[in-house]
């Protein structure tokens, strides 16, 4: 269509900072780590997590509070996608509960032996639900907040009017093997969300399709003018956002054995806290997939210090939230630049 | 755009159509319950996403049936106190002349029990006792029983020693707070050498799952857990637990003794195959029986006495109403095959 490349584009692609190119040396070198400014958080957590306790720092428990964050962290990638290319999507919680509901509820009835096809089909019915998304908003020209918002009742709404309300247990074993199966020593949940964040992270720094959503999100007509096929891209990014909900609530289905009817509630939440505390910007155009990754083992550190120091429940909350807020300062000043 | 206001009509008069066409089942469900005296009977459920209360969904017509209860329309609040006020005020306006409601928000509700006490129209609370306003009757099981049971029921099986997690539904629900309360008092006073770990899970499998994994990882030697609601505790317990190795028979040294909450079958189902030992059976049935029994009563204008009742259960004076305590029994591998039980009843 084009001969336009996206480093052409008005957007300055993530890796360098607006100010990089100009202030040369130090400038670019604080730019190549803007979305790294939540490590020394990181550090942090690292550091009071082994004074708090001594399992802490153990392997065994790292890779636990790893593989309870890996349907949460498929979640991220998707938001953070869609994010970045400058749109929104709240129904991705639900779908991590309704796609393998629904495939739970077909694949006994249509399948003998043939459960290979649970998986595919939970993360088709995501598409399905991302795909539908991407008509309303891009060709009915809705917004995508109140579109989504709606959609997230309506996935939700299907879920519990399809199982009665009722968790779903005992299950086929193909669609609780992927969430506790483990890999060379390791829950395969991590190795999958590791593969598909590397992915991300690669696919959106050097590909073109890529590095077409930071053009898109920064500016959209600007996008256009480029050469870049917006509505498709954008169409796309919804689609992959839906299938990897799906895949979440696979992981998630096969960590919990069981599907409660309000799997992936209030996931949403958590969703936009480690995306935006990882530095993706809720106006799209910024961000990075790895910030977000970082945002996503800031939360799962937390949540791991705060059970093992056994807080209150009533208290806990507060401490969560007072936590985040300390987190987003000290990325803040770790990265020097004003957040969005 | 071409298409828009058209294609939007329609597929607003489909969804609205859709949703005409559920309200006539229901009403065909309704009026199944047949011609009775007294006046009709508003109720509503608080929730369409837990095994437990879909079980009382499903017992309701039934029971009014066999009650001969004129049943209305019920409607569903969906865990929102605002939803529940709302309607209330349509079932009043419809021509309820007793309303039954199970109020998860136990604070929020007083001033609409103000005015349906003014309107002269009498209330019959199911699982949670209003703060304040004027109940007919509150009819409910003695959650602190479920705490001190499940207390009991571990202290003896760990001879008075060890470590325990209690999985704790939300602290704004006063079930879960009762329930917590009993099992850590208990705990305190018969078994002293016991330790609790308390995981506020927000009646949420993923938080339970994550806690419970993170505490065996720090204190491999638990050995029971203590769970406020089977409906969606028991998954996440039983997978950690078999991830670990430890869903073994009870006659094992390794098995971990799981008490629970609720009595859904499939609390009954992981007793018969010893990989929990006790439920602690809220009985979803004589819920709905008993909500339905003094609808229909507050309807006829009879009044009641706190004391012992017909049926193994004792009324006792609230401020505010009367509350009728009914029996909890505890289930566990010796009479999990028990037909009274609603577990065994439903599929």
């Amino acid at each position: 269509m084009s001969t336009a490349t996206p480093s052409a584009t008005p957007s300055p692609p993530p890796s360098a900072a607006p100010a990089g190119r100009l202030r040369a040396g130090a400038g670019l070198r604080l730019g190549r780590f803007r979305d790294l400014t939540l490590v020394p958080v990181i550090v942090v957590l690292l550091v009071v997590g082994a004074f708090v306790d001594p399992v802490f720092l153990t392997v065994g428990n790292l890779t636990n509070v790893l593989q309870q964050q890996s349907a949460l962290a498929l979640v991220v990638l998707a938001e953070a996608m869609i994010l970045i290319a400058g749109k929104f999507d709240l129904s991705l919680e639900s779908t991590v509960g309704m796609a393998p509901a629904i495939t739970v509820l077909v694949i006994p009835a249509t399948a003998g032996g043939s459960g290979l096809l649970a998986i595919p089909l939970c993360l088709l019915i995501g598409a399905a639900i991302g795909a539908f998304n991407g008509f309303l908003i891009l060709k009915f020209q809705l917004s995508a907040f109140v579109v989504t918002l709606a959609m997230m009742i309506v996935v939700h709404g299907l879920h519990l009017g399809l199982t009665g309300g009722k968790s779903l247990f005992e299950l086929p074993e193909s669609i609780m093997y992927l969430g506790g199966a483990t890999w060379l020593g390791v829950p395969a949940s991590i190795w999958i969300a590791a593969v598909l964040f590397a992915a991300g992270i690669v696919g959106l720094r050097y590909f073109r399709a890529g590095r077409a959503l930071y053009a898109i999100g920064g500016n959209p007509d600007a996008a256009r003018a480029a050469g870049i096929r917006v509505d498709r891209v954008l169409w796309t990014v919804f689609v992959i956002g839906g299938a990897l909900a799906a895949l979440a609530g696979v992981l998630e289905t096969g960590r919990l054995g069981g599907i409660s009817a309000n799997q992936g509630v209030g996931w949403i939440f958590m969703v936009f806290a480690a995306s935006v505390i990882g530095g993706v910007s809720m106006d799209g155009g910024k961000g990075t997939v790895l910030g977000a990754l970082t945002g996503v083992l800031v939360i799962g550190l937390v949540e791991n210090v705060l059970t093992l120091k056994g807080v209150p429940g009533e208290w806990k909350q507060l401490v969560y939230g007072g936590i985040i807020l300390v987190a987003l300062m000290i990325s803040r000043v770790a990265g020097g630049k004003a957040q969005d | 755009m071409r298409f828009g206001p058209v294609v939007a009509g329609a597929a607003l008069l489909t969804i609205i159509t859709a949703c005409g066409s559920t309200g006539d089942d229901a009403a065909a469900t309704g009026g199944g319950s047949g011609t009775a005296s007294g006046g009709k009977v508003g109720i509503d459920f608080p929730r369409a996403d837990s095994d437990f209360w879909n079980s009382y969904s499903k017992y309701v017509p039934q029971m009014a049936g066999e009650l001969k209860v004129e049943l209305m329309n019920p409607t569903n609040s969906q865990n929102d106190v605002a939803k529940l006020v709302a309607n209330t005020q349509a079932l009043v306006s419809q021509g309820a002349k007793v309303i039954v409601m199970a109020p998860q928000d136990t604070g929020a509700i007083a001033s609409t029990l103000q005015q349906l006490e003014n309107k002269k129209i009498p209330v019959v609370s199911v699982d949670t006792r209003p703060d304040k306003g004027k109940v007919y009757m509150v009819v409910r099981a003695d959650n602190k029983a479920y705490g001190t049971k499940a207390c009991e029921f571990l202290g003896e099986k760990l001879g008075g020693k060890g470590k325990v997690v209690q999985l704790m539904g939300a602290l704004s629900s006063i079930n879960g707070r009762d329930r917590a309360e009993a099992f850590r008092e208990c705990m305190k006073t018969k078994f002293p050498g016991i330790t609790v770990f308390d995981e506020p899970t927000e009646w949420e499998g993923s938080k339970a799952a994550s806690m419970l994994q993170t505490r065996l990882e720090q204190n491999p030697d638990i050995k029971g857990v203590y769970m406020h609601a089977g409906g969606v505790h028991l998954a996440p317990t039983l997978q950690v637990l078999k991830a670990k190795g430890l869903l073994v028979q009870p006659d094992d040294p390794k098995h971990v003794f799981v008490v629970s909450n609720d009595g859904i079958p499939q609390e009954f189902d992981a007793i018969r195959k010893g990989e929990i030992d006790a439920t602690v059976s809220q009985p979803a049935d004589l819920y709905a029986k008993y909500a339905l029994f003094y609808a229909k009563a507050a309807a006829e204008g009879t009044t009641f006495q706190p004391g012992p009742t017909d049926h193994d259960s004792t009324i006792i004076s609230l401020p505010n109403g009367l509350e009728d305590q009914l029996p909890a029994p505890l289930v566990t591998k010796d009479n999990v095959d028990d037909q009274n039980l609603w577990g065994n009843q439903v599929k």
